[in-house]
């Protein structure tokens, strides 16, 4: 039994009523508290690399209950790598546009006195917590759950396109 | 210290002697999430609960799936024995390893707690951050508010890290794509 | 000597903790297992960095790093654990799973090619190449 290696998900997955219906229940508080903390992180413990882990965590709670492939087809790859690329994307960015304002890589205190905005520190910080910590950790703790439960195939770069990159299975032995 | 902390450093320290020594990886694995969950425990009774929560999410939950999605990826060793074979050089060396760090490290160290450590005393760090913080940024998590603003950019470092890891995992799977 | 090991419980505990990981990562031949040792080694450290940072005056220990929301706080306000090795342990946990993950990876690449986990084993096949 230890040795027989699958190559899919299906035959792993079996419906399980108990975690299904508990999942269920549980799935949409821990979503809401992984938010929380990552909105309220300013204020007390917690924060966006905390929330964000919490927010993958749903995910993966979601495929325990209805099976990893499954999952995979209604998460599509493009969310995921949204949320990766565009959370490195909105913290460099922030970056920069402080940089754009005349100062300094992450020099907050300019959105307040060179755009106006009230408390510019807080909401700049807001901004990098929110928009790019929280964004880069939810996605990467689902990429490595997905990559590590897909495991390494030498023959099929990926489940969804089988029937591409036949080259690669030109393999000779000598 | 009280009676909850020293039940959870004798929890801890089992918890983490059964890791070590049970043979079925399974069974490792199980009990390293309880470690990383009595960790957790321990953290939020050390005043960090940013780091308890951090180390619950993390390291009971995310560590503990993807370690268990890899042994059912690759193979569990059949097992007879309950526990492994004390390998006994590799026991000594770590034990003289221990033993000196115990009777010439520990005594110089500060008491946990003590205010008079420099790491909470000086007056340029801890100090500096505690009475600057809502001054500066107008949050009231120090520790957000020195994750984002005062070192913005070694947080910023660190983001880059976690992409560039999760990048690596795909490539090394010789996967194209994130989900 | 007892009163010298209470009062530095954790240090004591991160020690013998280091010791546990360092002999998993010798020891153990299994190659998940060593790679629990080193995440035990790493949870050894954070609890060093942690333990540095808690504050107690006279037994009552301090609050967690949330500060009064005053400019000016009273000094007796700021009896609180110090900030800035939490960021560093929080940083380094999220970094250390994303670092785990390759080498979970690594170790199922290396099962793929040689359909073993076990170092000994290992050893042997590479050496007959």
């Amino acid at each position: 039994m230890a040795d027989s290696r699958s190559t899919g998900y299906e035959d792993t997955y079996t419906e399980s009523q108990v975690i299904l219906t508990a999942v269920k229940v549980i799935a949409p508080f821990t979503l809401t508290y992984g938010m929380f903390m990552t909105l309220h992180g300013a204020d007390t413990p917690g924060g966006s690399f905390q929330g964000g882990a919490i927010i993958g965590v749903t995910v993966l709670m979601l495929a325990f209950a209805f099976g990893i492939e499954p999952t995979r087809q209604w998460l599509k790859n493009s969310v995921i790598v949204s949320l990766v690329a565009g959370g490195v994307a909105i913290f460099v960015g922030v970056g920069l546009a402080t940089m754009a304002l005349g100062g300094n890589f992450l020099q907050y205190e300019l959105f307040d006195t060179e755009l106006g905005i009230p408390d510019g520190t807080k909401w700049g910080m807001e901004a990098i917590e929110i928009g790019g910590i929280a964004l880069i950790v939810a996605g990467v703790v689902i990429t490595l759950f997905f990559a590590t439960a897909a495991g390494f195939t030498p023959e099929g770069r990926s489940y969804r396109t089988d029937s591409t990159d036949t080259d690669d299975e030109v393999i000779t032995d000598d | 210290m009280s009676l909850v902390a020293y039940t959870l450093v004798a929890f801890i320290l089992v918890t983490a002697v059964a890791t070590a020594l049970f043979r079925d990886v399974l069974s490792a694995i199980v009990v390293f999430g309880a470690y990383s969950l009595g960790m957790a425990i321990l953290y939020t009774l050390l005043l960090a609960p940013d780091v308890a929560m951090t180390e619950a999410a993390i390291g009971a939950g995310v560590t503990t799936i993807l370690l268990l999605l890899t042994i059912a990826r690759t193979s569990r060793p059949s097992t007879e024995r309950l526990f492994e074979p004390i390998n006994v050089p590799a026991l000594v060396i770590v034990g003289a390893f221990v033993l000196v760090l115990v009777t010439q490290l520990l005594p110089e160290m500060y008491a946990v707690g003590d205010p008079a450590a420099p790491v909470w005393s000086n007056p340029e760090v801890t100090q500096a951050y505690l009475e600057q913080t809502y001054r500066d940024t107008g949050v009231q998590n120090a520790v957000t508010a020195v994750l984002a603003a005062y070192r913005g950019f070694d947080t910023f470092g660190e983001a880059v890290v976690v992409f560039a890891a999760g990048i690596a995992t795909l490539l090394v799977l010789k996967r194209e794509v994130f989900a | 000597m007892i009163e010298l090991l209470a009062t530095r419980y954790a240090y004591l505990l991160m020690f013998v903790l280091l010791g546990i990981g360092l002999y998993m990562t010798i020891a153990s031949q299994n190659l998940v297992k060593k790679l629990i040792g080193v995440n035990l080694f790493q949870t050894a450290i954070f609890l060093f960095f942690v333990a540095v940072a808690y504050v107690e005056v006279d037994g009552e220990p301090g609050g967690s790093p949330v500060v009064p929301a005053t400019e000016n706080p009273a000094s007796s306000d700021l009896i609180l654990a110090s900030p800035l090795p939490h960021v560093i342990v929080l940083t380094a946990i999220v970094v250390g799973i994303a670092l785990t993950a390759v080498g979970l990876a690594l170790i199922v690449r290396i099962y793929s090619e040689y359909g073993t986990l076990r170092e000994d084993t290992l050893r042997e096949v590479r050496a007959d190449e």
